[in-house]
């Protein structure tokens, strides 16, 4: 094999120091394969280095490709929503609530109010599920071990809240086309905000406190994987990727859905507290302090929710939808989430394709991952906050 | 070392000559040691896992041995030892097997010069301290001959890189240690801690203020030797798999397992030894088995390490590098040079 | 800005090309001939008034068999039959594929959706992967499960599937592979229900809709 077009200086005047005549130097080609503690989910990214330093970073995915949307040309509207869950499996709320929102704009019926405000409340609290574990397995890529299992019995709770509501503790199935299936059990809606309550007074404090402001954590992470504003644009980075770099925008303020513009809520950004503007601190920083907003969307939506029923009425066990194409897009906890539709009155739809914010989020590491060092690579990619069952669909 | 040497005279008589004396008395000293090592390589992952599971808000082992999980190492231990001993196809069949040994070793080796109780060390060299830096910097070559033996391209990113910190940080290691020389006149470990008699003031940690900043930088460079978080780059888990040992299994693992409990209390012996007064009473009156004085000062600075293990993320490699050269570094030489001034100005040289 | 206005300066700045303007359903789109969507895209996305920099979505499509009645008769996909095997059928499919482009900017905060049809054995259009990079993932995946090539693309490669896949999965042709390697896909002979020997409701079961 030619050594020539893998030495740093013949790979395009890469090196930095000169090339030491008559000393022969490769780059060392890695994997970082499919199975591997820090990329996760099934990813595989293929890795040159310089000894320490990444010259190339070339994703490979659809390890967990399930065609999902083939599916969704052979079955029901309605039936079709369980699949949703198995994209973001950490925060499947968030993925029922897009696709229903998706196939109700073509509908001519609202959907109850009551029903809604539900909606967003599960949804509010998905991400706050689906934040912890951001930050948990974050953490645990840097080596504190301690914050994933503080993280994670918190998510104990919010899953104890679903299986209450719904039955199921990951996978819920819980909206559906025109509402949601059940309604609130006795006394959960006083014990989500105790739970909202407890968690805003103590647990963001903590992680603050054990994490964020550590100075190993900041050095870590601080000017590190930095996408600026560019980049996010035009590789389509949105979600708490974009937010990170600077940007205030926010699908559920800046196109609502759902009742989303009856709450008050901040869209929190990264300033470049401890380094640059868009470094993975500040998107880290971004999932913390979106966790307290939508404790504050929580208490609002529990406090404002509504009577009445759950289901509209008009919904038909055969549901048909009538003909027409449209794009509909959601804040999921990872970022924008979209589902384009083309339906042509009958009660499957003719594509489906699904938008999943990781797989756009995932494409930016091509361009940003030149020049970083091998932990750096592994710090970005965790907080990117990627899940492989939505980029695979 | 004596005492074993008389116990042996006795049963062999008065015709046995001192060199076979010597032998038989180091045998038994270093099957003892082994047998210490092994031991606080089980009493320590108990107690690291309790640690850790109480700070991170659940129990650890609770099952086994009834009362708080006491023997879930034994049953480690049982589990490792009958798992199946894979070596890759391509790996450099030799020094694969021979690597952990030599971890093993550099260990071991330093074993010998800690004085455990008036008496009761393996070997009183006069080089004690100088001897133990010494043989620490052979778990370098093991950790190498690992890396490159597993033909392992990530086994090979974590030897590299633990071969650089342990080299690295060796040298702050000794320069802190050099300030207690200095007051003792000498660097035979007895000598260490019999001259830091008088309670707990008569610690070196308490002496003289380049003292304290010269115990803080040898623990935390002795953290770095052991590879423990915040510097455990060499084996990271969440980028290396598993580092330089990925590709080992059972009984070998079980090595590189030992060897670093074994690191871990063998540094804490030695910063009791140099610090903390080694096995001198902290309280004078009290009449307090002089082992087990030394036992638990050095099982405080383990919970130390431990704590600092599951509370602190990782340094990343080159930051670990600038500690080592650009802050400690200059420290220690702060602390060589401080302390002479400090002991000269208030008399307090050693003759 | 509305979409309709945007439609009318697209076709300002195209004067010769015959774009048309379509309002299907909730969202109304248009659709540009593909030799020039290159240009178009560039235009979008230069023009200061316009300034889309973000494309949110490129989606592939495969007309084939869709009613344009609006009434549901659209051709069913095809999937296993009850004893296992693929399904097959003799129709020839003779549809347009179709790449939509959804477009959105963070500037004037306006949104804009465009199609583009392409003949079935000749779908090829011009890649917009250098006008705005994420094209780049999604017109692989189109290449990947629908067969549409994009000229111009750096390295139009399988993104989900495997290297070795023969077929695009997404067309509504496409008939399920019985094996994979050595594996056989077509498993264990089913019932379409496998607890009653009929598809009827229970009895006294709610009608609601949920089902």
């Amino acid at each position: 094999m030619a050594t020539d077009d893998r030495t740093p200086a013949a790979a395009g005047g890469w090196s930095e120091t000169e090339d030491l005549p008559g000393l022969r130097s490769e780059l060392l080609e890695i994997n970082m394969g499919p199975q591997h503690p820090a990329t996760h989910g099934v990813l595989r990214l293929l890795v040159k280095t310089d000894g320490e330093i990444v010259y190339e970073v070339k994703p490979y995915i659809g390890y967990l490709h399930r065609c999902a949307e083939k599916i969704a040309e052979g079955c029901d509207y309605k039936q079709w929503t369980v699949y949703t869950d198995r994209f973001d499996y950490l925060a499947p709320m968030n993925c029922n609530f897009a696709y229903v929102t998706a196939v109700e704009r073509f509908l001519d019926f609202p959907v109850p109010e009551r029903a809604q405000y539900i909606r967003v409340v599960c949804a509010e609290l998905q991400r706050i599920a689906s934040h912890l574990i951001a930050l948990g397995t974050f953490g645990l890529d840097m080596g504190a071990w301690t914050p994933l299992l503080y993280c994670f019995r918190e998510r104990e709770e919010i899953l104890n809240l679903f299986e209450r509501l719904c039955g199921g503790r990951m996978l819920y199935n819980y909206m559906c086309v025109g509402g949601v299936r059940f309604d609130l059990p006795e006394k959960w809606r006083e014990d989500v905000l105790e739970f909202v309550r407890w968690f805003e007074k103590n647990k963001i404090d903590d992680y603050n406190t054990l994490l964020s402001y550590n100075k190993i954590f900041i050095e870590r992470t601080a000017d590190v994987g930095v996408i600026s504003v560019e980049d996010a644009h035009a590789y389509g980075c949105t979600g708490p990727v974009l937010r990170g770099s600077g940007i205030q925008w926010d699908c559920r303020r800046n196109d609502p859905y759902a009742v989303y513009s009856h709450f008050e809520f901040d869209i929190p950004y990264g300033t470049g507290e401890v380094g640059t503007p868009g470094d993975c601190w500040d998107r880290y920083m971004v999932r913390v302090r979106e966790m307290a907003e939508s404790c504050k969307i929580i208490r609002q939506a529990l406090r404002g929710l509504p009577e009445g029923p759950i289901l509209a009425d008009e919904i038909k066990r055969v549901l048909r939808v009538p003909a027409g194409s449209c794009y509909t897009r959601t804040e999921s906890a990872k970022g924008e989430l979209g589902h384009f539709i083309i339906a042509d009155g009958g009660t499957k739809p003719f594509r489906n394709k699904v938008r999943s914010p990781s797989y756009c989020n995932l494409s930016v590491i091509e361009k940003i991952g030149r020049g970083l060092m091998v932990s750096d690579l592994v710090a970005t990619v965790g907080s990117l906050d990627i899940v492989l069952g939505e980029i695979d669909r | 070392m004596v005492i074993v040497t008389d116990v042996y005279q006795k049963i062999l008589g008065a015709g046995a000559s001192p060199q076979v004396l010597l032998v038989l008395g180091g045998l038994t000293m270093a099957l003892v040691m082994a047998l210490v090592m092994a031991a606080c390589a089980i009493v320590f992952t108990w107690m690291e896992r309790k640690v850790a599971g109480f700070m991170q808000s659940r129990y650890g082992p609770m099952r086994v041995g009834h009362w708080h999980g006491v023997a879930q190492p034994v049953a480690d231990m049982l589990k490792i030892l009958q798992k199946e001993d894979i070596i890759p196809a391509e790996a450099d069949k030799f020094f694969f097997r021979v690597a952990p040994l030599i971890i093993f070793l550099g260990s071991l080796l330093a074993w010998a010069a800690i004085p455990f109780a008036p008496g009761f060390v393996a070997a009183d060299l006069d080089l004690g301290l100088f001897y133990i830096f010494a043989v620490s910097g052979l778990a370098v070559i093991g950790i190498l001959m690992a890396g490159w033996a597993s033909n392992n391209k990530w086994a090979l990113y974590g030897a590299a890189r633990g071969a650089a910190q342990i080299v690295s940080y060796e040298i702050p290691i000794a320069l802190a240690a050099i300030p207690v020389v200095m007051y003792t006149g000498s660097l035979n470990m007895n000598d260490i801690v019999h001259a830091q008699q008088g309670g707990v003031a008569g610690w070196f940690l308490l002496r003289n203020p380049f003292l304290f900043l010269a115990f803080l930088i040898y623990f935390i460079c002795s953290i770095a030797e052991v590879n423990r978080t915040p510097f455990d780059l060499p084996e990271t888990e969440s980028e290396l798999v598993a580092g330089y040992h990925t590709e080992y299994t059972g009984m070998r693992f079980a090595f590189f397992f030992l060897a670093e409990y074994a690191n871990l209390f063998l540094v804490s012996c030695i910063a009791t030894a140099v610090f903390l007064g080694g096995w001198q009473n902290p309280v004078p009156g009290v009449n307090v088995a002089p082992g087990l004085v030394f036992v638990v000062k050095a099982t405080v600075l383990v919970f130390l390490q431990m704590w600092m293990r599951w509370t602190l993320p990782r340094l990343r490699v080159d930051q670990l590098m600038y500690v080592c050269w650009k802050v400690m570094i200059p420290l220690s030489l702060v602390c060589v040079v401080g302390a002479g001034i400090w002991m000269m100005v208030l008399g307090q040289l050693a003759h | 800005m509305q979409d309709r206005d945007i439609y009318e300066l697209l076709a300002g700045k195209l004067e010769d090309a015959e774009l048309a303007w379509r309002e299907a359903g909730p969202e109304a789109y248009a659709l540009v001939p593909a030799a020039r969507i290159h240009e178009a895209a560039i235009f979008l996305r230069e023009d200061p008034r316009l300034s889309f920099d973000l494309l949110m979505c490129l989606s592939g499509i495969d007309w084939d068999g869709y009613d344009e009645s609006g009434k549901g008769k659209s051709v069913d996909i095809l999937g296993y039959n009850p004893d296992g095997t693929p399904e097959t059928s003799d129709r020839v499919a003779a549809g347009d594929l179709g790449v939509a482009y959804h477009l959105y900017s963070y500037r004037h905060d306006h949104k804009f959706a465009m199609q583009v049809r392409l003949a079935r054995d000749n779908a090829t259009v011009p890649t917009v992967s250098d006008v705005w990079p994420t094209a780049d993932w999604h017109e692989r995946e189109a290449w990947d499960l629908l067969g549409i090539r994009f000229a111009g693309h750096h390295d139009l490669q399988r993104i989900l599937l495997d290297e070795e896949w023969v077929g695009h999965p997404l067309r509504k042709d496409y008939q399920m592979p019985d094996r994979w390697t050595e594996v056989p896909l077509a498993g264990q002979p089913y019932s379409k229900n496998p607890f009653k020997q009929d598809n009827a409701p229970p009895a006294g079961g709610d009608d609601s809709g949920e089902g």
